[in-house]
């Protein structure tokens, strides 16, 4: 067996997760065409701090969708975190560092309420976040006594608000910006170069070495380039270090804890998982206490962002946390997912949200466009399991 | 874990089954003691009685075919001896020593694989994972990807199995491929005693060979392999020796070259052993 692949079986091994991506270029490509403004620094940066929140969200909400639950609770936590916080730091005078840790207890809190309730009394988690979302939403009109409460100011404002830029200098750009993405490039090649040499070692198919060399150029060019835009904006956001923080850790406890393994065959087959000898209970705990965890930490971002918190805060952002989530891949039924294909499903809803809105596009119309889009998601999915099906 | 008295709590001290004799009476000393031995296991499910005073005997490089009609409580004892179901009463000795097996991961820990009649495995992820599900190999927190690997492997190598890689997850493997991932999955972690319920049920010819011989190579590796099946030509082509179920007792022990008529007496009840009358 020859160790080399061509493009097209590639791409076809892998048909999801490339038909996502390129799914996503295409709809770049699509705005950037019929509005001059799309790829503008300044819009670039806004997107990525007007979605923030929700790809926080996604991240763990992904979690939970690989192991087979749902949670609906996610938009009434945020609200309720951003107003603890709130309460903290506003009303009390506490320093900024006593609202996060306040907030992020009570998430913590909540997800470990929810989990008790999922894990160790077996009810399912649509149930039992079904219910988080009114009581969570109901305590947050109590925190908040059915006022909003404005503005943080200072430190706690600067978390969503505030950019890294001129640590290095730079003229008309942020140097620092570009080097920090510089030094992320250069670890995604040395990453794909290790990987390849791995497999070539254990006689797997891997791409030629010209197609391999392209693929990390393009990446790179792509990534350099959205750096370059950043650092003719405003520098690199806070939120963006703290995403990418996210991000990385949580792909490595997902692909390489044991932990994270775990969650993939309570999805996949929870009968299976118990005779293993998995701990389904503790693992089914932790998932749901981590989103709870997670949504604290997306309640401080919005929060900081928004500059106070609202009664109504986060409202139907579970909504597009999942969506994020089905249209990245993941599989209604569990088991299956990744947390970069929820970023990238978060991504396109949030370039779909933006472009939309750039244009001028109704708010009505908008909602009915990310509905097809969702559908169509989940449609190719269930098309393309099919197809597989029959050739098995 | 608390030291517990070496008897099954759950049965009254009287009734004791008696201990697993170093060989059975009136028959030429075994040269080993088994390496399983179970003796009086009680099993009810509400009014059912899925198992009735049964005893089984393994011994190293043993294959011991469990054969029986449906529901004669076959699945049910493989899992009592795989912990995922508790006697009511019962003695169990493994290498000679009374233990308790309380929980699938104890089963392991003792040195019992099962092989569970729905194939417990998760469709979802690759072989390696299959492997080693529930016993992750871990270094620095992490899991130990290339170790896993490299024992996959030789797993399968041992296994002789025709996997194309440890990477395919098993929703793309026939049903004769998962069944050699279930049955390399037992080799994980230096097994003693395996036991297989009906792993050849649903393949084809050229499928069952393929399991038979992994069988046999599980007993050429020196372990006791407990092999429940329905079909007798399986069971004869490899078994050592052949225990029958009726109703959830004992009906009878025979040599694999015993006669069919004789095999299918005891199945259906036409025959009746071990004092029962008929
Ligand atoms: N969890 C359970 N609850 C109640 N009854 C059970 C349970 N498991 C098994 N039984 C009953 O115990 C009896 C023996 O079942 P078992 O599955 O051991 O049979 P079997 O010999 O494996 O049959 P088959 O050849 O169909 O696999 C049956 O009457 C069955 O209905
Ligand atoms: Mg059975």
């Amino acid at each position: 067996m020859t160790g080399i692949a061509n493009v097209w079986e590639l791409a076809t091994r892998n048909m999801r997760q490339s038909g996502i991506a390129v799914a996503f270029v295409a709809i770049v490509a699509l705005f950037s065409v019929l509005n001059s403004n799309f790829l503008s620094p300044g819009n670039i940066t806004n997107i990525v701090l007007q979605y923030s929140y929700i790809l926080i969200l996604a991240i763990g909400m992904v979690l939970v969708i690989i192991g087979g639950h749902i949670d609906l609770s996610v938009g009434s936590l945020v609200a309720l975190t951003g107003a603890v916080a709130a309460v903290v730091v506003i009303k009390g005078g506490q320093p900024w560092w006593v609202g996060v840790l306040a907030a992020i207890g009570v998430g913590l809190l909540a997800g470990a309420w929810q989990g008790f309730w999922v894990a160790y009394v077996g009810i399912p988690a649509f149930i039992v976040t079904l219910a988080g979302m009114l009581l969570f939403r109901g305590l947050t009109w109590v925190v908040l006594d059915s006022i909003s409460l404005s503005p943080f100011g200072g430190t706690y404002y600067q978390i969503a608000n505030g950019f890294q830029n001129g640590l290095l200098g730079g003229m008309g750009f942020d140097v620092f910006t570009l080097v920090i993405f510089a030094i992320a490039v250069v670890g995604y090649a040395v990453m794909q170069w290790r990987s390849r040499m791995a497999k070539l070692r254990y006689q797997q198919v891997v791409e030629s070495l010209p197609l391999f060399v392209v693929k990390i150029v393009i990446v790179a060019a792509i990534v350099m380039w959205f750096a370059w835009q950043l650092a003719h904006s405003r520098g690199l956001p806070n939120v963006l270090i703290l995403l990418a923080i996210l991000i990385i850790g949580y792909s490595v406890i997902a692909q390489r804890s044991v932990f994270g393994r775990h969650i993939y065959a309570i999805g996949g087959n929870l009968h299976a998982a118990q005779l293993s000898g998995v701990k389904v209970k503790t693992v089914n705990f932790w998932v749901m206490a981590n989103m709870g965890f997670l949504s604290a930490v997306a309640g401080i971002v919005y929060s900081s962002r928004m500059n106070g918190a609202q009664p109504g805060a986060g409202n139907m952002f579970e909504l597009d946390a999942i969506a994020a989530c089905f249209i990245g891949g993941a599989a209604v039924t569990g088991g299956v997912g990744r947390v970069t294909g929820a970023m990238i499903g978060g991504l396109i809803m949030a370039v779909m949200s933006n472009g939309m809105q750039l244009m001028g596009v109704d708010q009505s119309v908008q909602q009915v466009v990310k509905g097809l889009v969702l559908l169509l998601a989940v449609a190719f999915d269930v098309y393309n399991k099919k197809r597989a099906g029959v050739a098995r | 874990m608390t030291n517990r008295p070496l008897t099954h709590p759950a049965h009254p001290p009287a009734a004791l089954p008696p201990p697993c004799p170093p060989s059975p009476p009136g028959q030429p000393p075994l040269p080993r003691t088994p390496v399983l031995c179970l003796q009086g296991i009680t099993k009810r499910f509400g009014a059912v009685e899925a198992l009735l005073d049964v005893s089984v005997q393994v011994h190293e490089g043993e294959v011991v075919g469990l054969v029986g009609d449906n529901a004669a409580g076959k699945s049910t004892l493989a899992k009592v001896i795989a912990g995922a179901l508790q006697p009511d009463t019962g003695l169990i000795e493994l290498g000679g020593e009374p233990v308790q097996i309380g929980s699938p991961s104890s089963a392991h820990a003792l040195g019992i694989a099962t092989v569970f009649q729905d194939l417990a495995l998760c469709e979802n992820l690759d072989v390696t994972a299959n492997l080693f599900l529930g016993r992750e190999l871990k270094r620095s927190g992490l899991m130990h990807d290339g170790q896993m690997e490299a024992h996959t492997r030789s797993v399968l190598h041992d296994l002789r199995a025709n996997i194309p890689s440890i990477h395919t997850p098993l929703n793309q493997l026939s049903a004769g491929q998962r069944q050699a991932v279930a049955i390399a999955r037992t080799l994980i972690g230096r097994p003693r005693l395996v036991v297989l319920d009906e792993p050849t049920s649903s393949l084809s010819v050229a499928q069952t060979a393929e399991v038979l011989t992994h069988i046999e190579r599980l007993r050429d590796l020196g372990l006791g392999v407990i092999f429940i099946s329905h079909n007798l030509t399986d069971v004869r082509a490899v078994a050592d020796r052949i225990e029958v179920l009726r109703h959830g007792q004992n009906n009878g022990t025979f040599g694999p070259d015993a006669a069919q008529s004789d095999l299918i007496g005891a199945i259906t009840g036409a025959t009746r052993f071990g004092g029962l009358g008929g």
